[in-house]
């Protein structure tokens, strides 16, 4: 007998029943109402924005916001339907039209408001942001490595990464709607800045973070 | 009916009969799951012998994937096909495998008899140790080459890539001469049981 069929032998012994993987769609609406809950948790405890109402009516803001909720949707997506071997690398494509979209309201509004000598945010507006920037991509981010744990032997560092830009997309999104940022270099860092830091960290501890839990 | 599409038929047949045999096996069902494996491992032979050359590499490969798909049997949706899920794990442990493998020949140096030190005990202790001036004595007797090839490899303990690039030598060169150059110094030193 070869090595091989003693290895079949072994795992047909240790098949035992398992709960099959969710569709992506599923998982999907599982994990936007993790981020609804998030998002909601900080409301709830920060307080919206000054003027917020005010603010969803100006079509430059509602269409920023749109485009990073879109993004999130679309990545989470994408990194759920990429990280299963009988679905197309392709799909990893899929949020790229709405965070183009995104970066560009960004740029927009960075050019329409450019930062006043005397700066626009009341004071510890900083940590505060700094507080929601943490509160929501650590728990978003744990729970999307952990949902994506099965991708451990198979394509890790695309689906990965594509949910480090879905939580990455959150994060900004929850910024936006909870934090006064008007001046361009607030836009830019707690648009882009977090994008490319959830990203980073996602990027190198992430598929690391996946091994661990598959084998866990 | 033509021979392709007997063909597609047949593969149809096959890859409906192995979804209905995984959703089986999904379930614990452990007969099940071992025709899967079986069936399928003449298909992953096929598929790692266009990526290696070595039927030990192969059998590893194939083994590698056949751990996979038990590690990730749950992400098979039966309402799909079994084929591209079968041919995505295969693929993406192929292309991890010809990665680490590449990986390892870049850092590896292949071990010859030259690299190999003496198992005799006595070869590890001082008792039996030469008179340091007999050896550089008939080290210095060497031909140029032969006594450049033993102070650079033997007694400055340089990898051969190191020695080849410190003398001029080719690696091939080096090894030529470091062989030569320990068959005379046995002869120099009288037969000495360590050489």
């Amino acid at each position: 007998m070869t090595k091989t069929d003693d290895l079949i032998e072994t795992l047909a012994a240790q098949a035992r029943p398992v709960r099959r993987l969710p569709s992506p769609w599923v998982r999907l609406c599982l994990w936007l109402l993790a981020a609804l809950a998030v998002v909601g948790a900080l409301a709830l405890w920060h307080g919206a924005r000054p003027g917020l109402g005010t603010l969803l009516a100006q079509p430059r803001f509602a269409l920023g916001v749109a485009a990073s909720a879109l993004t999130a949707v679309l990545a989470a997506l994408a990194a759920f339907l990429a990280s299963l071997p009988d679905r197309a690398r392709g799909w990893a494509l899929l949020p790229l039209p709405a965070a183009a979209l995104w970066v560009t309201t960004i740029g927009y509004s960075c050019l329409a408001q450019w930062v006043s000598p005397d700066g626009s945010s009341p004071p510890g507006e900083t940590l505060r942001c700094a507080s929601t920037l943490l509160a929501s991509s650590i728990p978003l981010s744990l729970l999307t490595l952990w949902m994506l744990r099965h991708t451990a032997r198979l394509w890790r560092r695309g689906p990965v990464l594509l949910g480090g830009l879905a939580v990455a997309a959150v994060t900004a999104t929850a910024l936006s709607l909870l934090h006064p940022l008007d001046a361009s270099a607030e836009i830019l860092f707690w648009n882009l800045g977090v994008a490319a830091l959830v990203l980073a960290v996602d990027g190198v501890v992430g598929p690391r973070l996946v091994q661990r839990l598959e084998q866990a | 009916m033509t021979d392709t599409q007997a063909a597609q038929d047949e593969r149809r047949t096959r890859d409906a009969a192995l979804s209905a045999l995984m959703r089986q096996a999904q379930a614990g069902d452990r007969v099940a799951y071992r025709q899967v494996l079986i069936g399928v491992t003449p298909y992953l032979r096929r598929a790692a012998g266009r990526f290696f050359a070595r039927p030990a590499d192969i059998d590893d490969a194939v083994q590698d994937i056949l751990m996979t798909l038990h590690t990730v049997r749950h992400t098979y949706d039966p309402d799909r096909p079994f084929r591209p899920w079968l041919a995505g794990i295969a693929r993406y442990r192929l292309v991890d495998r010809l990665r680490g493998v590449s990986r390892v020949a870049a850092r590896e140096v292949a071990i010859t008899l030259e690299h190999e030190t003496f198992a005799s005990p006595a070869s590890n202790t001082d008792t039996d140790a030469w008179d340091a001036h007999t050896v550089r004595q008939a080290v210095a007797a060497l031909p140029a080459g032969q006594r450049t090839a033993i102070e650079l490899v033997k007694l400055q303990e340089m990898s051969l890539k190191e020695a080849a690039s410190a003398s001029g030598m080719s690696v091939t060169a080096l090894k030529v001469a470091t062989h030569r150059g320990i068959q005379s110094l046995r002869r120099l030193l009288g037969g000495h049981p360590l050489l």
